[in-house]
């Protein structure tokens, strides 16, 4: 049977070397994630929004790398899947892009912190995570496919605007938001110059919109025309 | 109660109820937003909550734990704390300390660090701190003849946990880097050094009350800290899978962390057997229930639950999501809050020389709490399952799958409700207790049979 010394060297012996095996990993892994995490894209304006991150405890509601709670979207990759505009006017002002949704604190960033949490995001999201986050394999099972999430090419003409901004609100063949109305059929609906006015200002269309102002640019509009125009009911998508 | 200086566990012990009520209510504020109900954010936003939650919780367990050392390091190296006054200037600093953290949160000042958002000039203050608790007991030890092999795991662990608290502290512009430190203290914690408190805590109570020879219980604590710190050193590798850091961590860490189990099955093993072997002898039942319960929970929570998402093909999916959230609840609540409630339901009889641990709300207190905290995993586990499937396999926007699972945070929010009442009740019975007046009691204590290598306190058999 066991003794008790026998069962000290055993509890010894096992912490030392396992403390040694994590000590020689930890400075190998030191030494190979500057280049896994890309440090050498890591400007000023990233840390200065890594401590924009820290100093409002964002991850006290988002996960970043997975880690963080559990009450807001994951933002590892969100440089990709919203783009800078909606990051940015979101931050501006997050009830306004989520009208009567769960509740974001308006911070009052000023736009050069902005532009640094822009840039800190950007830089989190090209680390190689080994994988994660995985792309969602039922996807395609459930209904048609989306706008890839890593901004690959669309399938059914969508533009890239429209898979990084509308869709955080709109749902277009069962996949998006569900905070705005769904668009199957809008351009069934509504005509080229009504989408016109109403992507330029929504408030100045229909008093008291829910939708915001986004901050889109001329071409960026004229895409969305033309693709809108294109989601007819008795049109299917394939 | 043998010595005089052991009274200070008292105001550990009440601080820990006060800190635990807070950390409730927190609770509730952060599952009523989750089902949309979020009035208070102006005042108390989510992160707010959720720092307060984590950190009342932190903190109230060091209290415990702190609580704990002061009643059993005296009563193990047989001699009066070195330091009476300093104990109690030492839990007034960590009081002030901790709610100078908490209403900063409240005021956006923090670190922004999950588990460490406390900011950084408190956390000099809490290492201080902790480093004079260490101080005194260390030296109530050192000074000693008797240093038993639970006295001393007990002071190594506290001691670790005070010197793993400093990683956290090394600054990087990397988030990597960043995370890589920060699980260094809250894995290493959790996972290592509070297990080492946690089975300290256990093989005391354990030999309090079954009355099994003290050789055996230590012999097996050391089997269980060697096992503890075999599988959760490298097993800190599952907080590596994807945050940047290299590819062998997957196979390292799915490894060593798939071995974390054992541990815990061990400390399970441990409660229950020794318990069986001393025949139940000790009238306090209300505290053998608690640290048999607490093995057991802590294996479920913590052993079985946190496996079941440690494989990196399956943390792939469920990581960053309410399946954490899963784990942790029962993990912290087998594994740590059980192990304080435990030492204060045996100590509190000897502190106050009232003895109610047959009272109803005792029992009561006991199931409720626990059947509560099962309940609210379950909740998690089906929120965290449902997230899972919608939001990482299907696809599904973050707010519509927060809306499909809403219901489930109304079954947290009946569980959690089960919860408190069971709290409450602990709580009332540690208020009809009363204040640490009880006299001290010179003989050895009626249940442990004397130790061959320890001296014997030789008195007149009295009351236990």
């Amino acid at each position: 049977m066991l003794s008790k010394s026998a069962a000290r060297t055993f509890f010894l012996v096992g912490t030392g070397l396992c403390a040694t095996a994590f000590i020689l990993l930890t400075l190998d892994t030191i030494s190979r994630v500057p280049k896994q995490s890309h440090e050498e894209n890591l400007t000023p304006a990233v840390h200065r929004g890594k401590d924009l991150w820290d100093s409002n405890n964002c991850m006290g509601c988002h996960t970043l790398l997975g880690e963080g709670a559990y009450y807001a979207p994951e933002l590892t990759r969100v440089y990709d899947r919203r783009g800078p505009e909606f990051i940015s006017a979101m931050l501006r002002d997050p009830a306004a892009m989520y009208p009567g949704q769960r509740q974001m604190t308006k911070y009052g960033f000023n736009e050069a912190q902005i532009a640094d949490l822009v840039a800190f995001f950007q830089w989190i999201g090209n680390i190689d995570l080994n994988g994660f986050p995985p792309s969602p394999v039922l996807a395609s099972s459930a209904a048609p496919p989306i706008a890839g999430a890593a901004g690959g090419p669309p399938d059914d003409g969508r533009p890239r605007v429209f898979g990084q901004i509308c869709v955080a609100c709109h749902t277009v063949a069962g996949r998006g938001g569900n905070v705005g109305p769904v668009l199957d059929g809008v351009g069934d609906r509504r005509d080229a110059a009504y989408l016109n006015r109403w992507l330029h200002d929504p408030g100045a269309v229909k008093r008291g919109a829910l939708m915001p102002k986004l901050p889109l640019t001329e071409a960026q509009i004229a895409e969305l025309i033309t693709y809108l125009s294109t989601l007819r009911a008795r049109q299917v998508t394939p | 109660m043998k010595y005089n200086s052991q009274r200070v566990a008292w105001w550990f012990f009440a601080t820990c109820m006060l800190l635990f009520s807070l950390q409730i209510i927190y609770g509730f504020i952060m599952a009523f937003a989750h089902v949309g109900l979020d009035g208070l954010h102006p005042w108390i936003p989510f992160n707010a909550a959720r720092a307060t939650h984590t950190n009342l919780l932190v903190v109230w367990l060091l209290a415990g734990f702190m609580g704990a050392a002061y009643f059993i390091i005296p009563e193990e190296s047989q001699r009066e704390l070195e330091w009476p006054r300093l104990a109690y200037v030492q839990l007034a600093a960590l009081v002030i300390v901790g709610v100078t953290a908490i209403i900063g949160f409240h005021l956006n000042w923090w670190e922004g660090r999950k588990f460490l958002e406390i900011p950084r000039p408190l956390d000099f203050l809490v290492v201080i701190d902790v480093l004079l608790f260490i101080a005194n007991i260390g030296m109530t030890l050192w000074k000693s003849e008797r240093k038993t092999t639970t006295a001393l795991v007990l002071f190594f662990g506290l001691l670790m946990a005070a010197l793993l608290y400093l990683p956290g502290m090394i600054p990087t512009a990397n988030q990597t880097m960043d995370s890589y430190w920060r699980w260094w203290v809250v894995h290493l914690w959790v996972e290592g050094v509070w297990e080492l408190i946690m089975g300290a805590i256990l093989s005391y109570l354990l030999i309090k009350l079954t009355g099994v020879d003290r050789e055996i219980i230590e012999k097996w604590l050391y089997v269980i800290v060697g096992l503890t710190f075999l599988s959760g050193i490298l097993g800190t590798g599952h907080h590596y899978y994807f945050i940047g850091t290299p590819r062998y961590w997957l196979m390292i860490g799915g490894t060593f962390s798939a071995l974390e189990p054992l541990a815990f099955l061990g400390m399970a093993w441990y409660g229950i057997s020794m318990a069986k072997r001393g025949g139940r002898a000790h009238p306090n039942r209300t505290a053998l229930s608690w640290t048999v319960g607490c093995s057991v929970l802590s294996f479920v929570g913590a052993g079985f639950l946190g496996f079941a998402h440690t494989i990196p093909q399956v943390n792939l999916w469920t990581h960053g999501t309410l399946i954490t959230a899963m784990h942790g609840h029962m993990a912290f609540w087998g594994a740590y809050g059980m192990i304080v409630l435990a030492v204060i339901s045996y100590t509190l009889p000897l502190l106050t020389g009232r003895r109610l641990y047959d009272a109803p709300s005792a029992t009561f207190a006991f199931w409720a709490s626990n059947i509560g905290m099962i309940s609210m995993t379950l909740a998690f586990a089906v929120a965290g399952v449902t997230q899972v499937v919608l939001e990482r396999r299907v696809g599904m926007e973050f707010l519509q799958v927060q809306t499909e699972i809403q219901v489930h945070f109304w079954g947290l929010i009946l569980a959690a409700s089960l919860f408190t009442l069971g709290i409450t009740a602990f709580i009332w019975n540690f208020i009809q207790h009363g204040k640490p007046v009880g006299e001290l009691d010179t003989s050895r204590d009626a249940v442990e049979p004397a130790v061959a290598s320890a001296p014997v306190v030789a008195a007149p058999s009295g009351a236990e």
